[in-house]
């Protein structure tokens, strides 16, 4: 649930980039804050194993300045993908706004995108929420990668709710700022 | 309305009332920093030491912390843990849940006792409680408090802003 606060004029939403392991979450919110202007952006907080994985949430806060007199924030949250996280993933997704699902297109990584997406439905369920109702939008990401699938294949099998949908190479950085855009208007949209 | 489609508006009297509590609750447990965080982790009001900087991620931190608590409480069939206590060398947090929704967070040095901290603070969460309720009950729709024109406002921001 976004929080207006009246008196300090502010506006927090919370954004939350779920998947499954390995699928770029973290690589996202590494070339956001590469590329943000650094009066917009806070420091990247990583809660991660020695070997770099995603142990409880990557945090990056984003300060968009002054709109029409209020201040407003997207505080952007990765999960850890790994399938033993689960509960933590419970944990992160606690009263988000918005969710960019990063799947891998890969094609031996099909099955385990569905079966991520399937527990998201499930937790946004969970938290007495519409998951067909909620603001989602879907990044195909390691287009560049030999074996991907074709858009349609992802679409057949991740794509049944018809969100929008971007392809990323997250890596260098295609396709993260549209998915950005896309989920954060999404998310002010529903404000 | 389902609830995800509503945001949370803190109006102004409320947030005086918010800050007025929190700033008695620092004054009496000596504490040097007092935050009322909403469960997903934003930062409603803090008082204390104003040299903080870290307050955003401070905020996010604890949240997570206390969310993940709640995990652990199911795997143990509690409902939930309502009160977390930690203890450093220098400084203590002792964190207490208001209603499922916000969070308030007492950072307060090894001076100050921690029964004393628990009993000002389950006074601070009743007072929060009824405010909390407060601001449930007079909902206000968002072009009440934003206006009509900050959508459109708001996406050419997020165009400029949010590109390589």
């Amino acid at each position: 649930m976004a929080l207006i606060n009246v008196a300090t004029r502010e506006i927090h939403c919370k954004i939350v980039y779920y998947g499954p392991g390995m699928s770029g979450k973290t690589s996202n919110l590494q070339y956001i804050h590469s590329q943000v202007p650094p009066a917009a952006k806070g420091d990247l907080l990583s809660i991660a194993t020695e070997t770099e994985r995603t142990l409880f949430f990557d945090f990056l806060p984003l300060d968009l300045g002054k709109v029409r007199g209020f201040q407003t924030r997207f505080h952007l949250y990765t999960v850890p993908g790994q399938v033993l996280y689960e509960r933590t993933r419970v944990a992160v997704l606690n009263g988000t706004d918005g969710i960019v699902f990063v799947a891998d297109s890969q094609k031996h990584k099909l099955e385990e995108n569905v079966r991520s997406l399937r527990e998201l439905a499930v937790n946004i369920t969970k938290q007495n929420k519409k998951f067909q109702d909620f603001p989602v939008v879907l990044q195909y990401n390691k287009r560049d990668m030999p074996g991907a699938l074709s858009m349609a294949t992802l679409d057949k099998y991740l794509n049944t709710l018809a969100w929008q949908r971007y392809e990323a190479t997250a890596t260098n950085g295609g396709g993260v700022f549209d998915t950005l855009k896309a989920i954060s208007k999404l998310v002010i949209s529903k404000l | 309305m389902d609830p995800q489609l509503t945001s949370q508006v803190v109006p102004i009297e409320e947030v005086r009332v918010i800050e007025e509590c929190l700033a008695r609750l620092a004054e009496d447990t000596s504490g040097n920093h007092v935050l009322l965080l909403d469960k997903s982790g934003q930062v409603i009001a803090s008082q204390g030491d104003g040299s903080r900087q870290d307050i955003t991620a401070l905020g996010a931190l604890i949240a997570g912390t206390f969310a993940s608590s709640r995990e652990v409480a199911k795997l143990l069939r509690e409902k939930d843990f309502k009160q977390l206590f930690t203890q450093g060398v220098r400084e203590n947090i002792f964190i207490a849940l208001i209603d499922d929704q916000w969070i308030l967070t007492i950072i307060f040095s090894k001076g100050t006792h921690i029964g004393l901290v628990k009993v000002l603070t389950k006074k601070a969460t009743d007072d929060l409680g009824m405010v909390l309720d407060r601001v449930r009950e007079q909902q206000k729709h968002r072009d009440d408090v934003l206006g009509s024109s900050f959508r459109t406002s708001m996406e050419d921001t997020i165009d400029l802003l949010f590109r390589d």
